[in-house]
Parts: structure tokens; C-alpha cells; sequence
């Protein structure tokens, strides 16, 4: 039975990285396959999601060696309730921003089957807080011994990796050499800075902030 | 830029944990964390406009 258990806990690592990376990978198809441009708190909740992930990576990169030990168990789960916590806060903060929005146009970007990305951010945050509770309160139970880090395991890793890569290289592209992104961003600046994107406006003059 | 290089603190996190630096990888993490929350204390610094 604690075999069987300890199997399950290395098997959930891979399951969160996985369900969370779902997650991100649908928000790339938003942003290139319906256009949608990510504005700066929509980055700041996948950083939160890739900061959330990279706990769990942490184990299974721990788990190389055959076992993983309650102390680097605990610090994995540690590290992604804390990026959840911050990512939360992002989330919660740009539903507040559109709290009193009413109508067809109302919130940021398209909503998926009811509700805008921010919100689905905000439950995915949420259970990742509730999933990493109890991994940490059944980590006497769960936590791995006598597993195998292989393939699967690996190219799991490197997902996680190819996300993270990804993201830079998109936000990069969206924000160019300036510091920081605008609140409603409505083109890649470094293709404009370049001259090979079409602008679409000032992006300070369409800030999100000061819309009604 | 801001955001480019906390994502890439967070691939040395990463590529920390993976050669078996847990001590780097923490420290990267913790400082990418702060980072980002800085970075959304800097995206809130406008009031919320809400009026009902």
C-alpha cells in the first residue's frame, strides 16, 4: 500500500505539470490563434502558473536519484502554493478591474464557456493551492521512494522548460526594448520598433485603466 | 524587458534544480517571486475606477 502511494504521490507531480500546462498552452492559442494580445497582469498570472509548476519540477528533478526526501517533497509544494499566491493576486486583481463592466463587451478579451481567462486563472490558482495543501498534509504518505525518473518524466521536465522558453520569447516580442508592457497593448512593439508590424494606435491612449 | 528577465530567472531556476543546485535554484526562485510580485505592486499602482 505505501508503495502504491508513494507511486501516486511522483504520478501527481506529473499530473499538476501537466493540467497546468494545459492551461498555458491555451492561452498561446488565444493569443495567436484568435489574435488576443496578453496584457501585463495576464503575464504576470502565467508567471505565476510556470512559478506554480516549476515547484513540482523541483521534485521530480529531486526524484533522479530514486527517492525524494519530505524536506525537498515539502519545498516543491512550498514553492508552488507561494507562486499560486502571487498569481491568485493578479488574478483577483483584474477581476476587480472589471467587477462593474456590463454588456457584450464587458471584461478583457473573450470569454471561454462563460467566464474571461482572468477568472479561469483565479480557479486554477485556487486548486493549485488545495491539491499542494494536501500533498504537504499526506506528505508522510506521499512523498516518493523507489520510482524511476524516466522518458515520461523527462520530457515532462522539458515541457515545463519549452514553456517557459516560449513565454520569453512571446512577451519579448510584445514588449520589445521597453521596460514594461502597456495596460492594453494592441500590437508586438518590437516588430513595430522594427518597422515589420502594422501599429494600431497609441497604446497609452487606449489604456484599460482609464476606460469607463 | 522587466518581464523577459523574470521569465528567464525562472528557466535558470529551473536549469539549477536540474544540474542539482537546490540552493541556486531556491534562491533564483525566491527572486523571481519577489520580482513578479513587484511587478504587479507596479501594475497596481493606479486606483481601481470603479464606480457602481
Amino acid at each position: 500500500m505505501n508503495d502504491f502511494l508513494q507511486r501516486l504521490g511522483f504520478w501527481t507531480c506529473h499530473f499538476n505539470i501537466l493540467a497546468v500546462g494545459a492551461v498555458l498552452t491555451s492561452a498561446f492559442v488565444v493569443q495567436f490563434g484568435a489574435g488576443e494580445l496578453p496584457c501585463p497582469l495576464c503575464i504576470v498570472q502565467r508567471m505565476g502558473m510556470l512559478l506554480a509548476i516549476l515547484g513540482t519540477a523541483a521534485i521530480l528533478l529531486a526524484a533522479r536519484k530514486g527517492n525524494v526526501t519530505p524536506s525537498e517533497y515539502a519545498t516543491g509544494y512550498g514553492m508552488s502554493i507561494l507562486g499560486a499566491i502571487v498569481g491568485g493576486a493578479g488574478s483577483l486583481r483584474q477581476i476587480a478591474l472589471h467587477v462593474c463592466d456590463s454588456g457584450p463587451g464587458a471584461g478583457y478579451g473573450s470569454p471561454i464557456m462563460g467566464y474571461h481567462l482572468y477568472t479561469w486563472a483565479l480557479v486554477v490558482f485556487t486548486v493549485v493551492v488545495a491539491v499542494s495543501g494536501f500533498n504537504l498534509f499526506s506528505c508522510r504518505w506521499l512523498d516518493p521512494h523507489r520510482i524511476q525518473f524516466g522518458l515520461f518524466s523527462k520530457l515532462t521536465v522539458w515541457f515545463v522548460a519549452l514553456l517557459l522558453a516560449a513565454n520569453m520569447v512571446a512577451v519579448f516580442v510584445e514588449a520589445g526594448f521597453h521596460a514594461f508592457l502597456p495596460d492594453n497593448p494592441t500590437s508586438y512593439r518590437l516588430l513595430d520598433d522594427l518597422g515589420l508590424g502594422a501599429s494600431s494606435g497609441s497604446d497609452e491612449a487606449n489604456s484599460i485603466l482609464s476606460a469607463p | 524587458m522587466v518581464d523577459t528577465f523574470l521569465f528567464a530567472l525562472m528557466l535558470g531556476s529551473l536549469g539549477c534544480f536540474w544540474k542539482g543546485r537546490r540552493t541556486l535554484g531556491q534562491c533564483l526562485f525566491l527572486v523571481a517571486l519577489v520580482g513578479v510580485a513587484l511587478l504587479l505592486k507596479h501594475h497596481m499602482t493606479d486606483p481601481l475606477q470603479i464606480s457602481l
